[in-house]
């Protein structure tokens, strides 16, 4: 028996990044916001930093990858076909708060590659038009930065100063200023001071597992309380099984399962999906019927097509001065963008961004993901002391292309726990790519020797990196060759939105949340301004 | 050992103990990790965390079917050149099931508050305390602030 609810104006399906951002703009109006999120409210004294046995937790019930969580309220996903893990996490929050929250924009030129580079596809939009929507997201979320870098344009005042970069970031920017090379502190949605009435940051470096203080941009502390305050209804425990449409192919709402596993029914006048970049394609793909075949919105054929992840690759380097390289926030020290474009001397086109990180805690160092498993044995001591505190990353963030046979589909036989067809990630690393991070690597390992490491030590290639979900419901302005416009409103019915980061076209070479939240907020006022009609 | 939550058998926890303090031995005034009495809080990490308990097992039961772990004493029994040996080729033979067995040992040895004091760590929650990290001096950025913009028209 299903529960029908009161019918709402705008539904929004998830609560991280996107969701919350189109449900905080719209709280502000007169439209009614209901937001449906499958997961559930997480209690400061719950996350791992509030607790000794963090960095076994961060191995298990608060592991990155889904497929190893295994939580109630996670999904699993199929990867035979990847070698590269998504990673996500479900609750009010959704991947916020587990993100490192480390806030590089896109470049002007990274919505216009076609034009530049001859590759992939131009945006139906241009970085100034997106320009006041980072700006709010920003302030939305609280940013800590600073202006006047060479290699990005001019902009507006970031709320806060930057995060520290602490002694080993000085130790890295000095190095990239000897080689020539760009360097710039981290734009960073972590609090640096006081910022909304949440607490600065106190550098405990394990920005990853969410942060008990809410100092770091989250959106269940920094969109949430008042979005809710404002009257939106956020409904968690929901888990949303279909996007229900009228013989015309409009949204009519959306069905769900409650916490009791209880069918519900969401009507709504539109609906916005902001279910990350996998997570929608898959409700799209589920979600068929006379109107849609082949899946929602989906007359292109393009729903789960052009999967974008950031192929990571890092390198090592050790050093010997007991600088103590685990204080602070993990992943956000300096940014270099020396390389972003892309350079007719190379075997490649686009560029990749370096983002400077730090060391983590005993058994983080003993089991290696800084620096290679510690050997066992006679060798284990002397070895650990090298690394504990001595260890600096520099990760590569290289620019992904779309290829349409990079993929998501519905598994035909794993499923969630209520039934609901699990995804199936299809992708294969491009030649493209795989010159991208050879080529960083080989400069990493230049800077880090002219930082002075001791030892450097490159990771080719990262499986359990699939932090940026991208491409699987493109925008554009032809309806054959993308999903949605350039508002994010699907181009076969016009009250149904896409907001997360399924939209992109391509990826740019940096860690893509803010551009994710500004694009929400844009279509969040395209409905405010231009959609009244969905209002009741 | 069978693939769900429960205590190892004596022989096993001796076995699991040996080989444990082989993978970490002994240092300064700390003996090796199984000397420390972390086999049972392995097992119990073990239970929690994904991947673990199946190496477990399959570690130990190959450490008991070794021929050479037949002799008087089992794998205890041997000397510890004869052990590493055994672990070298479990090593080389089953490398995935072996790579998780170490860092099962890890986990285990440094969570425990001896080793963090050995190792300069503060035991314990990260927070409420964090760690004091100061502001730079915003003068490290001359260098780079005198470049031209270089970031590229659209």
């Amino acid at each position: 028996m299903s529960i029908t609810h009161p019918p709402t104006d705008i539904l929004v399906l998830g609560s991280g990044a996107s969701g919350a951002a189109v449900a905080w703009r719209l709280s502000n109006t007169d439209f009614k916001v209901v937001c449906l999120e499958q997961g559930r409210w997480i209690k400061p004294e719950e996350f791992p930093t509030e607790h000794a046995d963090w960095e076994i937790q961060a191995r298990a019930n608060w592991h990155y990858d889904p497929n190893v969580r295994g939580l109630e309220q996670d999904y699993p996903l199929n990867v035979d076909e990847s070698p590269i893990d998504p990673l996500m996490f479900n609750a009010v929050g959704g991947s916020t708060i587990h993100w490192t929250a480390h806030t590089p924009r896109f470049h002007p030129s990274d919505f216009r590659v076609k034009s530049l580079d001859g590759v992939a596809d131009d945006w139906p939009l241009s970085y100034d038009e997106l320009e006041p929507f980072y700006d709010a997201y920003d302030e939305l979320m609280g940013c800590s930065g600073i202006n006047g870098d060479p290699a990005n344009p001019p902009r507006k005042e970031r709320p806060m100063p930057p995060v520290p970069i602490g002694p080993d970031g000085e130790r890295l920017a000095k190095a990239f200023d000897r080689l020539g090379w760009h360097w710039w502190p981290s734009d960073s949605y972590i609090n640096s001071v006081p910022y909304r009435g949440r607490n600065a940051c106190n550098n405990c470096g394990n920005t990853g597992l969410g942060c008990s203080r809410g100092a770091k941009g989250q959106t269940d502390v920094a969109i949430w309380p008042e979005a809710i305050a404002n009257g939106v209804e956020l409904r968690t425990d929901s888990r949303v099984f279909r996007i229900e449409t009228d013989a015309d192919g409009k949204a009519t709402g959306a069905s769900y399962y409650d916490a009791n596993n209880e069918e519900n029914f969401q009507p709504a006048r539109a609906v916005v999906l902001a279910m990350n970049g996998i997570g929608s394609p898959r409700m799209m793909l589920h979600s068929t019927s006379d109107a849609y075949p082949d899946g929602l919105c989906n007359s292109s054929g393009l729903v789960g097509k052009n999967l974008m992840f950031h192929p990571y690759a890092m390198v090592s380097g050790l050093f010997a001065d007991g600088l103590k390289t685990y204080k602070g926030p993990l992943a956000n020290m300096i940014i270099s963008q020396e390389f972003y474009e892309t350079d007719p001397q190379k075997d490649f086109v686009r560029g990749y961004s370096y983002q400077v990180a730090r060391s983590s805690g005993p058994i983080t160092t003993a089991c290696g993901y800084m620096f290679g498993r510690v050997p066992w044995g006679a060798e284990h001591h002397e070895m650990f002391g090298r690394r504990f505190g001595d260890v600096n990353v520099v990760g590569i963030i290289g620019e992904d292309l779309p290829e349409e046979h990079n993929r998501i589909e519905l598994d035909p036989v794993l499923t969630d726990s209520n039934g609901i067809p699990a995804p199936k990630v299809f992708y294969k690393l491009s030649s493209n790519s795989r010159k991208q991070l050879d080529d960083a690597i080989d400069n990493a390992e230049k800077v880090l020797n002219e930082a002075g490491a001791i030892e450097v030590l490159g990771t080719r290639f990262l499986k359990v990196a699939g932090w940026h979900l991208m491409g699987t419901a493109r925008m554009g302005d032809d309806p054959e060759t993308s999903v949605v416009d350039r508002w994010g409103q699907a181009h076969d019915a016009d009250n149904i939105f896409i907001v997360d980061g399924s939209v992109f076209v391509t990826c740019a070479a940096v860690n893509p949340t803010p551009t994710i939240g500004a694009l929400a907020l844009r279509t969040a006022d395209y409905i405010d301004r231009q959609r009244t009609d969905l209002r009741s | 050992m069978p693939d769900t939550d429960r205590k190892l058998t004596d022989a096993e926890l001796q076995l699991l103990k040996s080989a444990m303090d082989l993978i970490v031995p002994a240092v300064d005034e700390l003996p090796g990790a199984g000397e420390m009495g972390l086999a049972e809080n392995a097992v119990d990490i073990a239970n929690r965390v994904p991947g673990f308990r199946h190496a477990l097992k399959r570690i130990l039961d190959a450490l008991a079917l070794d021929p050479s772990a037949r002799a008087e004493g089992g794998f205890a029994g041997l000397d510890e050149e004869q052990q590493t040996a055994a672990l070298t080729f479990l090593e080389a033979s089953m490398p995935a099931a072996f790579d998780k067995f170490v860092d099962l040992v890890y986990v285990s040895y440094y969570s425990d508050e001896r080793v963090h004091k050995r190792i300069g760590w503060r035991t314990g929650a990260l927070q409420p305390l964090g760690w004091d990290l100061p502001q730079f001096d915003l003068a490290i950025l001359e260098t780079v602030s005198k470049r031209e913009p270089f970031w590229r028209k659209a």
